[in-house]
């Protein structure tokens, strides 16, 4: 069985979050993979653990060097080879251009299931799925939460509001993963170290001229005041406090 | 009279020769087949510093320093121990029928040796008494349950002393009696028995004789089956115990100059992730079965032991011995048994270890208990990749945000914000403030203590900021080795960049990994433990400190007091006058957090962090003082669901508050 995952490269949530001109400042970003894509990855691993076959992740990024290490650990879990697309001026934002660049690659790999994570968390559009599937004119199953292969066809569950939602669906398919689809391994530093010697190829793909939507600005919440701690001998002292500054900061009273 | 002679029609050392072919048969094939069994551990290169070796196995070993540290147990021991060296010559003498003593006397030395023998069988026989009161009477707690083994050695012991007196005295009776007063002993025997007659008398010496020399053949194969096995075992043990300050773990991989390999260069093919295989211990860890006493002390102050969990230090040692039993002759002829070493100690034991030290700090024959646990650690997480999950969340944490809380690498330096301390520049002193100490918010405080109080001494100290990660420790006690020397690198590279070699830190594991286990991968370090410092500034009087009110008491952090050595400083800087724990100084029992256990769910009847409040608790003390981030952390939860509110405070935050202000 040939199984291709989609991976999408987004910041760490705990990197340092600037705004600039109404820009996102990626240079201060530490990236990491979607943790959703992980689910595919593992899930994909499964498959291939049961039934054989390879699997390829395909990832489509800037030209920043700074990923592979998380690369290789996807690979360690057990993904057979990695094609990575660079493309300079790559944006997380465009599901329109990204899905076509990423279906182009796909395509070739002819595989019968193709599968990543139903959003990535730096957008949360979780448009890409559904769009390469569009551009590979395979049908599609998103946000999954159990995955069941049974021969040349699959059983993909979804918990919708209130309910469970069961779907089958010939093969080839693309699939979504939502959280907890399975349970995702930690790779052991052997199998890390090892991965290095899988194929990992780096392909230059084209800026592409396209429209595409554009974001306009972003901006950070408003920050929020600090609190503030009242000093005072008694607790009636304390009160006191508080109903002067009700009344004459805050103006509710 | 003595009891050489023919038994019907054979001679007596016919008989003897006979039963030694056996007895001394067996003994050397057993001990052959241990010594085969730890040869096939992996190089450890101890065979140096020859000097210090030979006197520390002078005062450990024949000295019995730490077997006395439990007195009524100890100094029985000591005394059966030291008897015995005395009296061991005699076993050849009574077996070459007097040959011995014949030879020293034509050296004029055979007076002074049967007084040494005699000396010797009384003070084994009295050591054996005290050890019977001991096992008969007392029977303290933790001897309840177990075999009846050692009741037996110590009859059969006081046997082999009684019957060596027996026959000491027949040579003084019967036919023309002439007492030898240098066997005082001996002589009080003979009169016992000289109005015995001729014939029982005979009887009686001939039978002791036998009952003698069964008692040692049976006592000779028996040592290498059990615990007395420990009888051979603590000379290596002791010998060639650890030189490498207590507690600090060997790279995965070492050059020719015994520094570590870099994890680029890191040699997969060739390295052995931890341990799951008998053969992958190294031959000083697989000596440890065999010296172990089975006395118990390890399991006495084992926290995790204590607190009900599976682990039992003295188990892992017995269980590395009779797995070398059980599978010894498939091991021995290459094979791996299906049974691996996790296997036998099992994962919830290997998860359960504090890494405290304290078994190893109370062992009497320097047996390594938490290397192994370590050891297979590496495996479970390397190797293997079977470990608590929550560890996954600490080592995602570290490798993404190097900290085991996964905030933003980049918030590191927030605590010291308006606080006007140099980040990143050269100093005298580098403060490492450490993960806690950056991002924990109870633990900030301590780090924004001590800067003030270095600020208020005029000490010239600097900070790394967001150039400092984690120093690693709770990945490498965790198993993860390649991620601890990930880290290391980092530091070392960033630290030897700023050019400081003097390192102040608030936090023990830190002191600990940064002084002591930096070296190898190349950060070489003066690291002082701010109570260290803060003890210096107080004594010289850079910070004046008033008295205070508060009563304390301190609880030694494990890496800085049993390990680190350190358990004056932190008195020093308190003022001495501080209300001591039963448990302290080297002897502290862990507050439950290290070992990385503060990063893995810990079962809520069996917390440690309970027991050793329990015991700050009843000091009656006012506040308890701490100088580690995790101490404060297990102390304050410790204490809060015991129902104590007594405070928890690191040292600085106990010298800032009473700071006297420079006018």
């Amino acid at each position: 069985m040939n199984i291709a995952v989609l991976i999408k490269m987004v910041p760490d949530t705990e990197s340092r979050l600037e705004i600039v001109d109404g820009k996102v400042k990626e240079d201060a970003f530490k990236y990491m993979v979607n943790p959703y894509d992980e689910f595919a990855v593992e899930q994909a691993v499964q498959f291939k653990e049961k039934v054989g076959g390879k699997v390829t992740l395909v990832c489509l990024f800037s030209d920043n060097p700074g990923i592979d290490t998380d690369l290789r650990k996807m690979m360690a879990i057990g993904a057979d080879e990695a094609v990575v697309l660079r493309q300079e001026g790559y944006s997380g934002d465009k599901p329109s251009t990204n899905s076509k660049i990423l279906a182009e690659a796909v395509k070739e790999l002819n595989a019968d299931l193709v599968i990543g994570g139903v959003q990535g968390i730096d957008y949360y559009q979780g448009a890409t799925g559904p769009m390469v599937a569009h551009h590979l004119n395979i049908p599609h199953i998103s946000g999954v939460t159990k995955l069941e292969l049974n021969g040349e066809k699959i059983t993909a569950k979804r918990q919708i509001e209130g309910g469970l939602q069961i779907i089958e669906s010939a093969l080839p398919v693309l699939v979504t993963a939502q959280k907890d689809m399975t349970k995702v391994r930690f790779p052991a530093l052997k199998d890390i170290m090892m991965s290095k010697r899988k194929s990992f190829e780096n392909r230059n793909v084209n800026t592409s001229k396209e429209n595409d939507v554009k974001t306009i600005e972003c901006s950070l919440p408003p920050a929020r005041g600090g609190g503030l701690i009242l000093d005072g001998e008694s607790p009636e002292e304390k009160v006191d406090k508080l109903l002067e500054k009700l009344k004459m900061e805050a103006k509710v009273l | 009279m003595n009891p050489f002679h023919d038994y019907y029609g054979i001679p007596w050392y016919a008989i003897l020769g006979l039963w030694s072919l056996i007895a001394v048969g067996s003994h050397v094939y057993q001990v052959g087949f241990i010594v085969k069994l730890i040869s096939l551990g992996k190089d450890d290169d101890r065979f140096n510093s020859w000097k210090q070796r030979t006197k520390e196995f002078l005062t450990d070993w024949l000295g019995q320093r730490k077997v006395v540290q439990d007195k009524l147990a100890g100094y029985a021991h000591a005394l059966i121990f030291w008897g015995f060296l005395m009296l061991v010559s005699d076993v050849i003498d009574l077996g070459t029928g007097g040959l011995l003593a014949k030879i020293l006397g034509k050296v004029y030395l055979a007076n002074i040796w049967n007084l040494i023998v005699d000396l010797g069988y009384t003070m084994a026989g009295v050591g054996i008494l005290v050890a019977l009161y001991r096992r008969l009477i007392v029977r303290p707690e933790k001897l309840k349950g177990t075999s009846m083994e050692g009741i037996l050695i110590l009859f059969a012991i006081l046997g082999i002393v009684l019957t060596a007196f027996i026959v000491e005295a027949g040579n003084m009776i019967g036919g023309n009696t002439h007492y030898n007063n240098w066997e005082p002993i001996g002589v009080l025997f003979a009169k016992q028995m000289e109005s015995i007659n001729t014939e029982s008398l005979s009887t009686i010496i001939d039978a002791s004789y036998w009952i003698h020399m069964i008692l040692i053949g049976l006592f000779l194969i028996e040592i290498p089956q059990t615990k007395h096995s420990h009888l051979i075992g603590t000379i290596p043990n002791v010998m060639f115990q650890d030189h490498e300050p207590m507690g600090t773990m060997p790279p995965m991989q070492t050059d020719d100059n015994n520094m570590a390999v870099k994890t680029d260069d890191l040699d997969f093919d060739n390295i052995t992730l931890g341990v799951n295989k008998f053969t992958d211990f190294t031959w000083r860890q697989l000596s440890d079965g065999w010296a172990c006493t089975a006395c118990a002390r390890c399991q006495d102050v084992c926290p995790a032991y204590k607190s009900g969990k599976t682990l039992n230090p003295m188990q892992i040692i017995m269980d590395l011995k009779n797995y070398g039993k059980e599978h010894g002759t498939s091991l021995l002829s290459g094979n791996t048994p299906e049974e691996n070493i996790v296997e036998r100690f099992t994962p919830e034991a290997i998860w359960a270890c504090t890494t405290c030290y304290a078994c190893v700090e109370a062992c009497p024959v320097h047996i390594e208990h938490v290397p192994k646990l370590m050891d297979t650690r590496k495996h479970l997480v390397m190797e293997a990749s079977e470990f608590p999950e929550e560890l996954q969340n600490l080592f995602n944490n570290l490798e993404r945000n190097s900290n085991p809380w996964g905030l933003g690498a980049h918030t590191r330096a927030h605590w010291a914000e308006g606080l006007d301390i140099k980040i990143g520049e050269p100093a005298e002193y580098l403060f490492y403030v450490g993960c806690a100490g950056s991002f924990d918010d109870r633990n900030k405080k301590v780090s924004i203590a001590t800067a003030k109080l270095l600020k208020e001494a005029g000490v010239d100290f600097s900070i790394l900021g967001e150039m400092e990660v984690c120093n690693g420790d709770p990945a490498r006690r965790a198993g993860n080795e390649f991620l601890f020397q990930t880290l290391a690198e980092m530091n070392v590279d960033a630290m030897n960049s700023l050019g400081t070699l003097k390192v102040i830190t608030a936090c023990p594991h830190c002191f600990h990994t940064i002084g002591k286990e930096y070296e190898k991968y190349g950060g070489k370090y003066e690291v002082y433990h701010h109570s260290q410092i803060l003890n210096e500034l107080r004594q010289k009087e850079k910070i004046i400190i008033k008295d205070f009110e508060d009563t304390v008491t301190f609880h030694d952090p494990c890496y800085l007091g049993r390990i680190g050595g350190e358990t004056e400083a932190p008195r020093g800087a308190l003022g001495n006058d501080i209300i001591e724990m039963e448990r302290h100084g080297t002897n502290s029992f862990c507050c439950g957090g290290g070992g990385a256990q503060i990063w893995m769910e810990e079962d809520a009847d069996k917390r440690v962090n309970e027991i050793r409040a329990r015991e700050a608790s009843k000091t009656g003390a006012d506040t308890v003082a701490v100088g580690c981030p995790f101490c404060m952390t297990m102390m304050s939860d410790g204490l809060k669901s015991i129902g104590d509110g007594k405070a928890v405070k690191d040292i600085s935050e106990i010298l800032l508050e009473n700071l006297e202000v420079k006018t």
